[in-house]
């Protein structure tokens, strides 16, 4: 474990470093955007991997964080680091809204309320286009920065401490018992833990970072759109990520996150079946190497 | 005369509705399995009908048996392809099988949609209606293809019972959704039930993707709606009851219906959305479910 | 949309021209309202404008590239592909993108990076406001193709000519996609159609994704109007195709942006007959010289008709090509400055762009003698043109299931 944490630690500061090189504006936008999405499936995989919650709308977080901060900016004019703020806290709010009843159920029926929040949440900010901008999307007149570089220190600073956070939290007491609660509930509630809580807890953290993320999100696109965040689409993008990276390690969905935006982009010439190809894989490594890139590589090293 | 409209539109919708939501049901009361992938298959046998209909020139009917047989083929892939290996793989944990077949569904279904837009674009199209004119209902002018719908999708519900109920084949389907591992002891191949449910399933989603098509119109942008409209009758109605799912569809085809008619088209699926919220949280187990 | 990158690989030869186009294709996604064919109707076009552009020697002697990008139907795609065209592979200008909410995105970034932007679909009235608003800093940005509010000038112009005063007809009634588009759209539609003679009954807007336009005609119908005028673009299949299985008694007509590609009988089998809209241009009409030559250039090379987006992009290459020649130089101001003096007969008709004191700043200019657009109308499989009356082909026809007002007939 501590040498993975080690190689982690220097390919970070590898990729930190990159920016300062004569790397293109472009190559420096790609990364920032990686680090945006390993963020949200870093959160994914603390409910997936851990409490074994499938939640098939991490775009609901993603598109209430992403819009509260976008919203308090356009309407409000409020400082930037408060509008992220907000952002935040709401999506918490909305998130724990959704979680607490929700969690109570047992097999696919929390699954399912996260895509209806999803779709809820696209209605509604297409009906009340006048304030939300509809499908066209919410311009902000603010921005974290112009420069490349510091937007992408912006989000390479957020993935950092989201990622150490979220390790931290899964490596300890509470996150020994929130596996437990995902891979034997029964055995765990026998033991005396009220396992929803647990999985209320791990949700708020969830949202926390995702809302978190989308909110800073707005202000380095410029824009809160919902196909950009709230969108399924942006859902699955999350889950192939996660699930690619490999499930209940918190970094694999790092790496999940650098191989889809990174062969988003060098797929692009092929248009659209670039998705087809991301997805075919994804697939791929659930029939045959269901643990994923980190969780094979680990395998590997361990063999 | 609004109340009659809304009476009729609302019953089309609905029927359709419960068509396109019971093969789903039924794939879940027989194998345990939510199939993500059912937009897909529905799209699917939509657009095979129309291509070899209308862009080759085969004719309503020819197009509309393709379109079913693409169904067919589509679920049988589906099965044979995604869930069967997720299902018997001993690289996944037993807990997590049932998350990795949701997942593997949710992969495959967004392959077919990408690989169909890229054959079809989402252009939106028409499967030509099968049966055309309109026909005066109680002083309201309705398409006689709307009709069409409503017949065929009760005679589909009722064959369906019949074949569970008076065949050998169906009874050993009733059987394997309540207890399998009773039934194998019985000396019966689970496998060949499984391939059984799969194939009706395939039928069924094909007439409801062609006829789907064809009131509707389709396109595989439909797809995520799609498979979330079927998702959220059939937990509505009780996961893995058919009786359940046709009650939930006339719920939710009703409510979309006064809704569109007396408040505002825009305002359409919001309050079914809000029902399955609600019901969620207070009868999980929806209005006839067993579980 | 499509997203042009012309960028230059051989680095030995003289630089050459770069034009990015950005291309919106329709990726996958829960939103049903994005139609591809648009999108490649940008690429398209644009293809062809290089090809014609350089046959002909190219742009002050040097051949113009273009490079295609697909921004997935995505503002966060497109600003990517924006950033990069711009600054790794140096483009001139940027051409493209047909849905709004991405045209409005990579405007503030045109703005920021100071390229020049042209804009070849889209028709939401805040593009050219936005340019409005602080022209000397956002004069990098040109909307070449209309505003809402101009789309509705045309149906009006067309509504006045052809459907009352030939037809006969009096009331109206509205029927819009609740898109960000169509608002200015209504508003402008609800003060020149009374101008025009037909009263404005009523306003129906309808969720993008609505697959049901029962409701909608049943509501319509009720109020007995004479004709429906359309505001669709991101829908056109299904209520194209329900309003003739129900034998909906109301002509339709206005703006149905899907009717006017030549894909759509056979993907409404058929049930486009009669239904009439604003097009940029018709088969076998000449609006100008180039048309008909483009129209079959496009045809032969691609085997459809062009979308209203190709003759859009066609036109706004060249368009940029002038300019270029014009400045003599490829540097920003340099183009814009040049842009703004165009007035280049295309396929569309006279174009020129508006300046800073009118509201729609950098966009085209509206109006006969310049563009208009035109109206088509399916008539046995075909599209017929009939608006403007000098350049339409047949009389309106509609199928036997609408009712038409009495003519006002001396006898």
């Amino acid at each position: 474990m501590k040498k993975q944490l080690i190689i982690a630690a220097l390919v970070l500061v590898v990729v930190g470093l990159v920016p300062l090189t004569s790397v293109s504006d472009y190559i420096t936008g790609v990364l920032t955007m990686v680090c945006f999405y390993a963020v949200f499936a870093m959160s994914w995989d603390l409910l997936f991997g851990y409490a074994g919650e499938v939640n098939f709308g991490p775009s609901f977080l993603i598109g209430v964080g992403a819009y509260g901060a976008g919203l308090a900016d356009a309407d409000l004019g409020l400082p930037v680091a408060v509008c992220i703020a907000i952002g935040t806290l709401a999506a918490v709010l909305a998130g724990l809204l959704l979680a607490i009843p929700a969690l109570r159920l047992r097999g696919p029926y929390f699954g399912l309320i996260t895509l209806v929040a999803v779709l809820l949440l696209q209605d509604m900010i297409e009906i009340f286009a006048d304030t939300t901008g509809g499908e066209i999307g919410l311009s902000v007149p603010d921005v974290l920065a112009v420069s490349a570089a510091v937007n992408f220190y912006y989000a390479f600073g957020l993935m950092v401490i989201a990622g150490a956070i979220l390790l931290a939290v899964a490596n300890s007491p509470f996150g020994l018992i929130l596996q437990a609660a995902g891979q034997d509930p029964v055995e765990a509630q026998a033991l005396g833990f009220n396992i929803v809580k647990f999985k209320v807890v791990a949700f708020a953290i969830s949202a926390f970072f995702s809302g978190l993320a989308g909110a800073m999100l707005v202000f380095y696109l410029g824009t809160a759109s919902v196909s950009a965040m709230v969108d399924v689409a942006v859902g699955i993008q999350v889950i192939i990520a996660a699930v690619l990276g490999g499930r209940r390690t918190i970094i694999g969905p790092v790496l999940g996150a650098a191989f889809l935006v990174g062969a988003g982009e060098l797929l692009r010439p092929v248009g659209q079946m670039s998705g087809f190809i991301v997805a075919a894989l994804a697939l791929g490594v659930i029939l045959l190497v269901p643990d994923g890139l980190l969780g094979a590589l680990r395998g590997r090293l361990r063999a | 005369m609004l109340a009659v409209q809304i009476l009729i539109d609302g019953f089309a919708i609905s029927a359709l509705y419960a068509l396109g939501a019971l093969g789903f049901t039924l794939i879940f009361g027989v194998s345990g399995v939510l199939n993500l992938a059912h937009g897909a298959i529905l799209v699917t046998s939509a657009m095979v009908a129309w291509y070899v209909g209308t862009d080759s020139g085969g004719g309503a009917f020819t197009g509309a048996a393709a379109g079913v047989a693409a169904g067919v083929v589509t679920a049988f892939v589906t099965y044979g392809l995604v869930v069967r290996p997720i299902q018997r793989s001993k690289a996944i944990p037993g807990v997590e099988r049932e998350l990795f077949v949701l997942t593997g569904t949710l992969l495959w279904g967004v392959m077919i949609q990408i690989l169909l837009a890229d054959v079809f674009t989402t252009t939106p199209i028409t499967v030509e209606q099968l049966v055309s004119g309109t026909i005066d209902i109680f002083g309201v002018r309705t398409a006689a293809n709307e009709v069409f719908i409503a017949v065929v999708s009760w005679a589909v519900l009722g064959l369906l019972w019949l074949l569970v109920n008076r065949t050998p084949a169906g009874r050993r389907l009733l059987a394997a959704s309540i207890n399998p591992r009773a039934l194998t002891l019985v000396g019966v191949e689970l496998d060949h039930v499984h391939l059984l449910a799969w194939g009706i399933y395939g039928v069924i989603a094909g007439i409801a993707g062609v006829l789907l098509g064809s009131f509707l119109g389709t396109s595989s942008a439909y797809i995520p709606a799609l498979t979330g409209t079927a998702f959220a009758i059939v937990v509505l109605g009780g996961l893995g009851s058919v009786s359940g799912t046709v009650i939930a569809a006339y719920v939710v085809g009703y409510l979309e219906t006064l809704t569109a008619y007396l408040v505002s088209p825009s305002w359409r699926a919001v309050p079914a959305l809000i029902l399955l919220l609600a019901v969620l949280y207070f009868r999980p187990q929806g209005i006839l479910g067993r579980r | 949309m499509r997203l042009f990158l012309l960028c230059s690989r051989a680095p030995p030869l003289p630089p050459l021209l770069r034009l990015p186009a950005l291309t919106l294709h329709r990726s996958w996604s829960a939103s049903p309202h994005r139609w591809r064919p648009f999108g490649a109707a940008i690429a398209n076009g644009a293809k062809l404008a290089v090809a014609d552009i350089n046959a002909k020697g190219g742009v002050d002697g040097r051949p113009l590239q273009l490079v295609i990008e697909d921004d997935q139907a995505s503002s966060a795609s497109a600003v990517s592909s924006f950033q990069r065209m711009v600054k790794q592979d140096h483009v001139v200008a940027v051409v493209g993108n047909w849905i709004s909410e991405v045209a409005l995105a990579l405007e503030p970034w045109a703005t920021r990076l100071h390229e020049p932007y042209l804009i070849t679909g889209a028709a939401s009235n805040d593009i050219s406001a936005y340019v409005h608003k602080d022209y000397a800093e956002r004069k990098y940005t040109f909307h070449a193709y209309f505003p809402s509010a101009f789309l509705a000038a045309g149906v009006c112009a067309a509504s006045h000519d052809v459907l009352s005063t030939e037809l006969n007809m009096k009331t109206a009634v509205i029927i819009s996609e609740d898109a960000a588009w169509t608002k200015p759209l209504d508003t402008s539609l609800n003060q020149c159609l009374p101008d025009s003679g037909l009263q404005v009954l009523k306003e129906i807007r309808f969720a993008p994704d609505t697959t049901d336009f029962t409701p909608i005609f049943q509501q319509a119908e009720s109020l007995n109007p004479d004709v429906i005028i359309s505001g669709w673009a991101h829908v056109g299949v299904q209520p194209t195709v329900q309003w003739a299985n129900q034998k909906v008694p109301l002509a339709l007509a206005g703006i149905n942006a899907q009717a006017g590609s030549s894909a759509f009988w056979k993907a409404t089998n058929g049930a486009t007959e009669g239904v009439a809209t604003l097009n940029v241009a018709a088969p076998d009409v000449a609006t100008t010289p180039l048309t008909i030559p483009f129209t079959n250039e496009y045809i032969k090379a691609y085997g459809v008709t062009p979308a209203y987006s190709a003759y859009t992009t066609y036109d706004a290459i060249y368009v940029l090509a002038a300019a270029i020649e014009r400045a003599n130089s490829t540097a920003p101001d340099a183009v814009v400055s040049a842009l703004e003096k165009t007035d280049y007969v295309g396929t569309q008709g006279r174009l020129q762009f508006l300046g800073p004191d009118s509201q729609f700043t950098h966009a085209l200019r509206f109006g006969p003698g310049f563009v208009t657009g035109v109206v088509i109308q399916w008539q046995n499989g075909v599209q017929k043109c009939i608006w403007p009356l000098n350049l339409a082909n047949a009389k309106p026809e509609f199928p036997g299931f609408v009712k038409l007002p009495k003519l006002a007939s001396a006898n």
